[in-house]
């Protein structure tokens, strides 16, 4: 009986190639375009703010300083002729975040207490994030702190040649001060945007079985198919079983192909391929919890719309909200920890959490157990309401 | 076969079937019939367990419905009046997957399949997709599937409307051929000639009530006796009704249309002329009412059996 279902349900959806779009082409090209398109989101040589210098000082203390600011590939120097008020206001509201004034005299106050103006002058755009003008006003402050221990270096070496020394072997700016490594990750791996988008999408993608499957289920119900099954003694468990199994196989499908194009067509254009952490057991307790969760919305849907149009356009809004809830379009580290919280309310954000442990923080099946068992309740419930309300309906003759 | 007693079903305050009372002989090929919204269908949707009711009994082979469905169903089968089949397959996949979640295998698999595809002339289509055959095919693919399970009971709801006059006639063909294996069948549907085509009894039901039941031939029959049709042109029911208040033995059938009763040659005439006075043109007079659609229109217009 289930193989009599499980081939019906794929030869339907074989044969629906708007189906097919939804479940497994347009979540892959997702995939591909978020990867790429957060790939300097993520990366470590990614530029982050961009700058031009107005050097009134012109000295070597000044160039010195610029020459730092060159050395952090965060950084992105522009070459901009700015001579008046008016150049700098039209550069910041162009492509440039800041314009960094080094007045006259700039050398001479190094090394003079702080009590009159300030070293530097810089000007913001606009609409620079406080955490881009934060870490530059770091770099600068770095800067200045380098250009005084080589100022205090050379006026020690006559006296103290020994200490000289020991400071100019000193390494102030090197990326060996501070070793970095990513919780759950091998040294020198670090999280790539393939391994942040291929999950997200892998949760969106899942839940797009919601629009085929209530598609075929409204149409078996309006075209009495589902009522002649009744007639041949299937039960409403069973018939739901028959559309769960396929489903869930579909969904296997659709988790595979997506680690499939992360791992292996993502680098063909240039993104970081993914890579799949150490639990295959634990993906596959997400991965099933998820699609429950996922079938059991769906059916849902299709047991309470009365066309195929109402299912298509709720299920549809669903799918985004849930998405964009549970940080599935904007990932939950940019929000604000008040939408952080309420993004536990959708179980994509479960799910999604689930996957994350396993692909980013290299966790193992420990870590994705109240996910899983969380997902699988939630589906469990859904499907429970569903059958309940399937059965009074028809019952009723509704 | 199928005995129904008392059987008494409502949606919320709507009754949809007033205690019914019904039973169909082994073999018999029972015609239901009834205007739209009648309870044709919600009654074989009862029969089928696809639908409660509130109150009464109905036992089929034997067998009480509401205990024994599982096994009742099984040596029965419902061809419902949608197309119940799935367009994206072809007729053999369609056919596989209900024999399939039927749990019909290995030689009956093919034999069933076979006999489902040779009695509804449907051989030559079988890899053609459902969505690509006419209405007509369509409908022969519908009760292909109910007979999959080589049904000793099988119930047709208005298996032929909306169909061309050639596959009425094959699905027709169809349902005789069942009669002659001994099948029993409980067949609705509007159309009057099928049911004196193919049906041993009839059964009308109307406003939820069995108004008349019994064989076709003793129903034609009793009806047949001195009765007249009298067909006319330009003529209001108003008109008619008064006439048939002022005339003893007259009924109005509809707005062109009188029946009479056991008349006398003088009674017509009188009738005749009356007609005449009212400036009422005749049309036609026949004798006797000897198709079913009159006997239907008397019986669901007067609300009672008197044959």
């Amino acid at each position: 009986m289930f193989r009599a279902m499980l081939l019906k349900e794929f030869l339907l959806l074989l044969r629906d190639r708007h189906a097919l779009a939804a479940l497994f082409i347009m979540p892959s090209i997702f995939i591909l375009i978020m990867s790429l398109a957060l790939k300097d989101t993520l990366g470590s040589d990614r530029v982050l703010s961009s700058y031009a210098v107005v050097d009134q000082d012109n000295t070597a203390q000044s160039g010195r300083l610029q020459s730092f600011l060159r050395d952090n590939s965060a950084l992105q120097v522009h070459e901009v002729i700015i001579t008046n008020a008016a150049q700098q206001q039209q550069a910041l509201n162009g492509a440039l975040h800041f314009v960094l004034s080094i007045p006259q005299g700039f050398a001479q106050n190094l090394g003079k207490e702080q009590d009159g103006p300030s070293l530097l002058q810089l000007t913001v755009a606009s609409d620079v994030k406080p955490e881009v003008l934060a870490f530059f006003q770091a770099e600068l402050t770095k800067g200045i702190m380098r250009l005084r221990l080589e100022k205090m270096q050379a006026e020690l070496a006559p006296f103290l040649p020994d200490v000289a020394q020991r400071l100019e072997a000193m390494d102030f700016a090197g990326d060996g001060l501070v070793a970095v490594h990513f919780n759950g990750m091998k040294a020198n791996e670090q999280p790539t945007s393939t391994q942040q988008s291929v999950p997200s999408w892998i949760v969106f993608g899942m839940f797009f079985v919601i629009i085929p499957m209530s598609t075929v289920f409204i149409n078996e119900r309006k075209q009495n198919t589902l009522m002649r099954m009744s007639a041949m003694n299937i039960s409403v468990p069973v018939l739901f079983a028959g559309k769960i199994a396929p489903y869930m196989v579909i969904n296997q499908i659709q988790v595979w192909l997506m680690i499939v194009v992360g791992i292996f067509v993502v680098p063909l254009f240039g993104g970081d391929a993914l890579t799949l952490g150490h639990s295959i057991t634990g993906l596959f307790m997400v991965s099933l919890g998820l699609s429950l969760a996922a079938i059991g919305t769906s059916v849902l849907i299709a047991v309470m719309a009365g066309t195929v149009e109402q299912a298509t356009t709720i299920g549809g809004i669903i799918n985004i909200l849930l998405g964009a809830i549970g940080g599935i379009m904007v990932p939950k580290f940019y929000m604000p920890q008040a939408m952080q919280d309420f993004a536990n309310v959708s179980p994509m954000s479960w799910g999604l959490e689930g996957f994350l442990d396993i692909f980013l923080r290299g966790l193992g099946v420990e870590a994705v157990i109240m996910e899983s068992l969380a997902l699988t309740g939630f589906g469990a419930g859904l499907l429970l309401v569903a059958g309940m309300v399937f059965s009074s309906k028809m019952k009723r003759g509704a | 076969m199928i005995t129904i007693k008392n059987l008494v079903k409502h949606y919320d305050n709507h009754v949809a079937l007033n205690h019914i009372d019904l039973s169909v002989g082994k073999g018999i090929v029972l015609g239901l019939l009834g205007p739209n919204g009648a309870g044709k269908t919600t009654l074989v949707s009862i029969l089928n367990g696809l639908v409660d009711f509130q109150e009464g009994e109905i036992e089929i082979f034997g067998m009480p419905l509401n205990r024994e469905l599982h096994a009742i169903r099984k040596r029965s089968s419902f061809i419902p009046q949608s197309l119940a089949l799935y367009d994206n397959l072809t007729v053999l996949e369609n056919l596989r997957f209900f024999a399939g979640i039927q749990k019909i295998s290995g030689n009956d698999l093919h034999h069933n399949i076979d006999y489902a595809l040779t009695v509804n002339r449907l051989y030559p289509l079988r890899d053609q997709k459902a969505a690509t055959l006419s209405g007509g095919q369509k409908r022969r693919l519908n009760i292909a599937i109910g007979l999959l399970n080589n049904p000793e009971l099988l119930y047709f709801d208005e298996p032929t409307a909306g169909i061309d006059p050639e596959s009425r006639n094959a699905i027709l063909e169809t349902v005789r051929s069942f009669k002659n294996d001994g099948k029993t069948v409980v067949y609705t549907s509007h159309y009057m000639p099928e049911i004196e085509n193919i049906c041993d009894d009839v059964a009308i039901i109307d406003h939820g009530r069995i108004i008349c039941q019994g064989s076709l031939e003793t129903m034609l029959q009793g009806e047949k006796g001195d009765s007249v049709l009298v067909e006319l042109l330009h003529a209001s029911k108003a008109q008619l009704s008064e006439l048939a208040d002022n005339h003893k033995g007259v009924e109005v059938i509809d707005a062109a249309t009188l029946m009479t009763h056991h008349l006398s040659a003088r009674e017509m005439g009188a009738l005749l002329t009356a007609l005449e006075a009212e400036h009422i043109a005749l049309k036609q007079i026949r004798y006797g009412t000897t198709n079913l659609e009159s006997l239907f229109l008397r019986l669901t217009s007067q609300g009672s059996c008197d044959v």
